[in-house]
């Protein structure tokens, strides 16, 4: 699962099963989740590694392609340490 | 490497030549006195026309999608980048000769060279800050 950071002490909060949901969808391949959500593969890629946070239109446009809620596509993972 | 970068590469590339040469103009200026004003003029318009038809040649990506919204984020940040970079430049020589030399005298012939000092400044500021946001990915911003 990929996780992108976020600034102050809670770092690497949002977390994603894009990667994994692609292959379980006939072996989507990243241009064509991209072509159906309407970004560029760059974008699918950053967001895939962690290094992007989708915007929320973007976050429910992924997860109608996958046919599932967006917490099944997005969690937020509280990291912060105590 | 899509289109923002590829102009992003050479715009930071044409700054810092731009810079090198400026600075060079200067010290030629400075130290041979017949040195011709005519050549710098000649320089700047040749290094400009280059700049726009080099860039005018990178074509839009293919595909249906070639701009989006993360695209749009890094282009908004790199604004903010090159602006606060110019900002920066404005203090800089507002205060620098005052922190210098506060009884020294600047000619007013000077003030004409900080519209091309800012522009130099805020293209490489801005193509860095493009540049630095979307990564040092290989092809097509894969790691």
């Amino acid at each position: 699962m990929a996780k992108s950071e976020s600034s102050g002490e809670q770092s690497r909060t949002i977390i994603n099963n894009i990667r994994r949901l692609r292959f379980e969808n006939s072996e989507m391949t990243q241009q064509q989740l991209a072509e159906r959500v309407g970004v560029t593969r760059q974008t699918i890629i950053a967001i895939e590694a962690g290094k992007y946070s989708p915007s929320l239109t973007l976050a429910f446009k992924v997860a109608r392609t996958f046919d599932i809620s967006i917490e099944q596509v997005f969690q937020y993972e509280d990291a912060q340490k105590e | 490497m899509n289109r923002q970068q590829k102009i992003a590469v050479t715009v930071l590339i044409v700054s810092l030549l731009g810079m090198f040469l400026g600075i060079t103009f200067i010290l030629m200026r400075r130290f041979v006195p017949d040195f011709p004003k005519t050549a710098i003029a000649f320089g700047s318009l040749v290094l400009a026309i280059g700049v726009i038809v080099f860039i005018s040649r990178f074509k839009k990506d293919k595909g249906a999608v070639t701009f989006d919204e993360r695209d749009k984020l890094i282009e908004k940040n790199a604004h903010l980048a090159g602006f606060g970079a110019v900002y920066l430049l404005v203090i800089l020589v507002s205060y620098l000769p005052i922190g210098i030399a506060p009884e020294a005298k600047i000619p007013t012939k000077w003030f004409p060279f900080l519209l091309p000092v800012a522009v130099l400044c805020q293209c490489f500021a801005q193509s860095l800050a493009t540049l630095i946001q979307y990564g040092r990915g290989g092809k097509d911003g894969e790691k």
